[in-house]
């Protein structure tokens, strides 16, 4: 069955994560799942411009999910805090701001309506894997993987309900319909440390090398995320990380949809995987 | 008859262990129930904390499997079918000093609560015979932030507090501060939020554990985010956090999309950016992170304005006249 979303990609995957994007719809297309970039999307205020001036973020939200309704679909983003983001958006539009918002979008001859949920590539990938699982040609078995969640992928579980919060399982359905391992790590649920690199660098640093450290000694061949952000924390920091903490370094860092890329047989040269920071070839010598 | 069994953290101010409780299952008790059960019928040395039973005194937060509830307000039953086990691991509150089993330090705690000015500092219009009213719209705007019970489930899995305590604040003394700062009747606001900024209030890595461990549905990120405004609007625009996000804003507002290479200068300025940042700049060129000249054309230039961008400022100005 053919599975058509309003592709929100955000700012990451348009740029340090391109290979996320490049990963994301080479696997949409291979699993049947057509994605339609929404024309003139703009930045989710990533929780910093919500920070400094919510109407802002909220309006810009409002209108993305207002071009994404024009298209008739639902939104689907590979970035956990745009999916926070927007659905918190659209929670509040719900509760009481839907109509000061549209006075202003009706300024861009827009309207939001409501009518489009919002999704995150993750849930979609679970909630379907007994679909595509026969679709992996690859079996990456003898491959150990770490799942780490991401904070905005689980909480706050009043926006983010498609699964407990506590005790999440997507992630290990996806990894176990790639036919790899699942390994779990203490910082499963943990914080990358992402949204605080800047002000609380020593912060962000312990987060990522603790990651990395407890993946490598509980056996795992890599860590794998499905948020961008997580993603350029804990790769494109790692070395930065190490040289502070003393651990970590060398444990590479994979996208959601590159694991199920390779596992599906989708081209290595289309999953972008020399644009890590810590390279991922012993992990590609197992695929 | 169905077993539970509850692995309870122990210490006894000196000795650390855990104990295993195995009881028989009876539908409908509350985790204190069981607690209660516990000490009253195998061990009366079990120490925890708990008064009104009725999620009002704040004073029976435990951590169950890691995560922290109200022990009179969480139903054993309800747990057992989120963890799909029979055993439950109980322990004291996270980020907090442990004085004997689920017996926390709120000593340390209340001191630091004294950061953010706790308590009504009126305006000048006010007065002890003339009372000091507010219109019930006024008072929603902090009604929430008035339910906490103070009992320390925000802080106990805190990321940012996990990693150190001494640059950051208890995420309820964040909501505490803002309930003031927000108040129709404060004279001065940043009176508040001053404490706040010089003890962490850019530091909050966003984890979403305290508006996630509330049971009175209090979000203390969302008070961080209140008066990380407060604080902007109010010309505190320096550091790091505030710059951060004042470059999310303008980029969204120029161009509708980030410009990620002009952000970590807007961030740290230029100097930083060119000396501090190199090797990881130049990490991300020799891995493809970045090209070259892209880095040139954006931080030079600028993204494309996304399509309909002059709709996005109309309505960002909207937004702006009606506010
Ligand atoms: S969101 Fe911020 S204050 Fe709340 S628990 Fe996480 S780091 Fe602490
Ligand atoms: S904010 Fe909520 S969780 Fe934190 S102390 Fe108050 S009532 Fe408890
Ligand atoms: S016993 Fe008072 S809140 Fe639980």
């Amino acid at each position: 069955m053919t599975r058509k979303y309003a592709f929100f990609p955000g700012c990451v995957l348009d740029a340090a994560a391109r290979e996320a994007r490049d990963a994301t719809q080479a696997v949409a297309a291979r699993l049947g799942i057509e994605l339609v970039e929404i024309p003139g999307w703009t930045c989710c205020g990533a929780s910093h411009v919500q920070d400094i001036d919510r109407e802002t973020a909220l309006a810009a939200n409002a209108r993305n999910l207002a071009l994404a309704e024009r298209m008739g679909l639902d939104v689907l983003t590979a970035c956990s805090t745009c999916a926070l983001m927007l659905r918190t958006a659209r929670a509040e539009l719900k509760n009481g701001r839907k109509s000061a918002v549209n006075e202003a979008l009706a300024e861009a001859g827009l309207e939001y309506r409501g009518t489009a949920d919002v999704t995150h590539l993750l849930w979609v990938l679970a909630d379907t894997a007994a679909e595509w699982a026969p679709k992996v040609r690859k079996p990456l078995s003898g491959v150990r993987v770490a799942p780490f969640y991401g904070c905005h992928t689980v909480r706050p579980p009043e926006i983010m309900t498609h699964e407990s919060h506590l005790n999440p399982r997507s992630m290990e359905t996806v990894i176990a319909a790639c036919g790899a391992q699942p390994v779990t790590i203490p910082e499963r649920l943990k914080c990358c440390g992402f949204h605080a690199v800047f002000p609380a660098e020593s912060t962000a640093h312990n987060m990522t090398a603790s990651a990395a450290d407890s993946a490598r000694k509980e056996g795992a061949d890599c860590l794998l995320t499905p948020c961008p952000l997580c993603h350029m924390q804990l790769d494109m920091y790692q070395p930065d990380a190490r040289a502070t903490t003393g651990k970590g370094g060398d444990t590479p860092v994979l996208h959601l949809a590159q694991l199920v890329g390779l596992a599906v047989g989708v081209e290595r040269e289309r999953l972008g995987l020399s644009r890590h920071i810590v390279s991922p070839a012993p992990l590609l010598s197992k695929c | 008859m169905r077993t539970i069994t509850f692995a309870i953290d122990r210490f006894d101010g000196s000795r650390s262990w855990t104990q295993s409780f195995a009881f028989d299952h009876v539908p409908g008790m509350t985790v204190l129930a069981c607690l209660i059960r516990i000490r009253e019928t195998q061990d009366p040395s079990l120490n925890f904390t708990a008064s009104c039973r009725s999620a009002i005194c704040g004073a029976c937060a435990v951590r169950v499997n890691g995560n922290a509830v109200l022990a009179c307000d969480t139903m054993l039953d309800d747990l057992l079918e989120e963890w799909g086990q029979d055993t439950l691991r109980i322990a004291p509150l996270g980020n907090f000093t442990v004085i004997s089993d689920l017996v926390v330090n709120w000593d340390e705690k209340i001191e630091r609560l004294r950061l953010a000015r706790p308590g009504l500092h009126a305006r000048a219009e006010f007065s002890a015979s003339g009372g000091c009213r507010q219109s019930p719209r006024d008072f929603q705007a902090i009604q929430k932030q008035w339910d906490c019970i103070l009992c320390g489930a925000c802080a106990s899995e805190c990321n940012k507090l996990a990693d150190s305590r001494a640059d950051f604040l208890e995420p309820f003394t964040f909501t505490h501060a803002s309930r003031y700062a927000r108040d129709s009747r404060s004279a001065d606001s940043m009176l508040h939020v001053n404490g706040m900024l010089d003890n962490g209030l850019w530091k909050c890595v966003h984890c979403m554990e305290c508006a996630t461990k509330c049971p009175k549905h209090i979000q203390p990120v969302e008070d961080i985010a209140s008066m990380r405004g407060m604080a902007t609007a109010g010309g505190r625009t320096d550091g790091p956090g505030p710059r951060h996000a004042q470059a999310f804003r303008t980029d969204l507002e120029n161009t509708g999309r980030l410009n990620e290479v002009k952000l970590v200068p807007r961030t740290e300025g230029l100097l930083s950016a060119a000396t501090r940042r190199l090797p990881f700049t130049l990490r991300m060129f020799a891995r493809g992170k970045l090209g070259v000249g892209e880095a040139i054309h954006l931080f030079f230039a600028d993204n494309r304005p996304v399509e309909g961008i002059d709709g996005l400022r109309k309505i960002i100005r909207q937004r702006r006249r009606d506010h």
